[in-house]
């Protein structure tokens, strides 16, 4: 056991070449490695951090928008039901009066109908009316009848004297026509007043089958009519005159 | 039996023998630094470290930490001293099981080359540190009657530290050696075992020894706090 310097002196160069050559191939490689990846690490971890923020902000954000949109939507929600109940409203109410105004109008029909229909059969109640009595008229008709008539006429000539007057101006005779021949004591009855009205004035009896039951005077263009038919005419007139003003007297009671 | 391959030489070179302690140490020293620059040749930050690469961190982190324990205030040479005192040592240790394989720490020259190595070492980073004069006034603290016995100790470090690392890488050798003789099949295996064991705890006690030495050499000396008050 001894110490051999040289080998000494040579394991120490190799020493000292040794600590150069892992300085150059191993700690400086591997620390430098270490504190650049650990410099990266941190970078990474900052940004990574940065990220998080960024996350967390960008988080609250959507969570609020997402509570605005809610609240929004909830809004809307309300908005949209509000519009609906008062379209709704609407509706209704358009259909209400709807309904109202078709029941006004089928009231209205219902009265036009009822008037229209009451109408009618007065009418044809009238016309029964008419031809009855102008039946009954017609069968009732004779001498007797006619001379009531004339004798009738004798007493309604006086207040017709101006019209008679003008009419026997342009002419030369006047013609009673009647149904039958006329007694002889109505005849010079009735010339006796015509001729009180016009006188001077020639007046022809005649007869006339078609005619209705009555007398018919005619002087020159001017004829006058107390026949059955005028009657029963007249009675129409005033029937429909009638008719006319009860309907209406009797629809305002009904709508009253 | 044959205690020491300083006395083996295997070739001669320029008229100088190389012994198998020098070409030992080469063998070693090739073994770490081609495992070295195997690992780091392609050493990129952007990319993922490999099995290996992970390895040599570890080691690297592990004894830049077991530096910082001692010495929190230490540089990055004395990781590139003890760290490679421990790297080399362990890894020759290591290769004792290595069939015909001498380590080059079982021979005192190594030991005491690494322990003059400390010994240089550590005066020059205190001076580095503290400046020739700071240094210096070590020797005589905490006051100038210890200087004789500051020197002595300053050398019986590095006598310790040869003796202690050649000492134990060798006897355990030569004791794995008596055995082989005596039962060739189950002791040496044990005692190899041991060995590594012994290796690497001989390599981190003279790396961290070397680095107390250091650290106690680099730090500052405190001037004492009640020294105004006195004047």
């Amino acid at each position: 056991m001894s110490i051999d310097w040289v080998t000494v002196l040579a394991q120490i160069a190799n020493f000292l070449v040794l600590v150069w050559l892992l300085k150059r191939f191993l700690y400086k490689p591997i620390l430098n490695g270490i504190d650049s990846r650990e410099a990266e690490i941190a970078a990474q971890m900052s940004e990574a951090a940065r990220a998080q923020q960024k996350a967390a902000a960008a988080e609250a954000d959507f969570v609020a928008q997402k509570q605005q949109l809610l609240a929004g939507q909830a809004a809307l929600v309300e908005q949209v039901r509000q519009k609906a109940e008062q379209q709704r409203d609407a509706l209704l109410t358009e259909a209400r009066e709807k309904l109202e105004q078709e029941r006004q109008d089928t009231l209205a029909h219902l009265s036009r109908e009822r008037e229209r229909f009451t109408t009618e059969l007065y009418k044809a109640s009238a016309e029964t009316l008419y031809q009855l009595a102008g039946r009954a008229l017609h069968d009732l008709a004779d001498e007797r009848l006619e001379e009531h008539i004339a004798l009738h006429v004798v007493s309604q000539l006086t207040p017709l004297s101006e019209e008679l007057a003008s009419a026997a101006d342009n002419a030369e005779e006047a013609v009673a026509t009647t149904h039958a021949p006329l007694p002889e004591g109505a005849r010079q009855e009735v010339k006796a007043a015509l001729q009180a009205l016009v006188p001077g004035l020639p007046l022809r009896f005649a007869t006339d089958d078609s005619q209705s039951p009555g007398l018919v005077l005619r002087i020159g263009s001017t004829q006058l009519d107390w026949t059955v038919d005028s009657y029963t005419d007249e009675l129409v007139g005033l029937l429909e005159e009638r008719l006319a003003s009860g309907e209406s007297g009797r629809m305002r009671d009904h709508g009253e | 039996m044959q205690l020491t391959p300083d006395e083996t030489t295997v070739f001669t070179l320029w008229g100088l023998g190389i012994n198998e302690t020098v070409v030992n140490t080469w063998i070693v020293m090739a073994l770490l630094t081609g495992a070295s620059i195997l690992v780091t040749r392609k050493l990129r930050p952007d990319v993922p470290p490999n099995r290996w690469r992970t390895t040599l961190e570890v080691i690297v982190t592990g004894i830049q930490r077991q530096i910082e324990e001692i010495s929190p205030q230490s540089s990055r040479h004395v990781l590139y001293f003890s760290g490679t005192l421990f790297l080399f040592i362990a890894l020759s240790n290591l290769l004792l099981v290595v069939p015909g394989f001498t380590p080059p720490t079982s021979s005192l020259s190594t030991t005491a080359a690494l322990a003059l190595a400390v010994l240089i070492a550590v005066p020059l980073f205190g001076i580095t540190r503290q400046g020739i004069a700071g240094y210096l006034k070590t020797y005589i603290q905490p006051s100038v009657i210890m200087l004789p016995f500051n020197i002595i100790s300053e050398f019986s470090r590095g006598i310790s530290l040869a003796i202690r690392l050649y000492g134990n890488v060798m006897s355990g050798a030569v004791i794995a050696g008596i055995l082989l003789g005596i039962a060739p099949f189950f002791f040496p295996v044990v005692m190899d075992v041991l060995g590594l064991l012994t290796g690497l705890i001989q390599a981190y006690i003279f790396a961290i020894l070397a680095t107390v030495y250091i650290s106690s050499a680099t730090a500052i000396v405190k001037k004492p706090e009640n020294k105004e008050e006195d004047r």
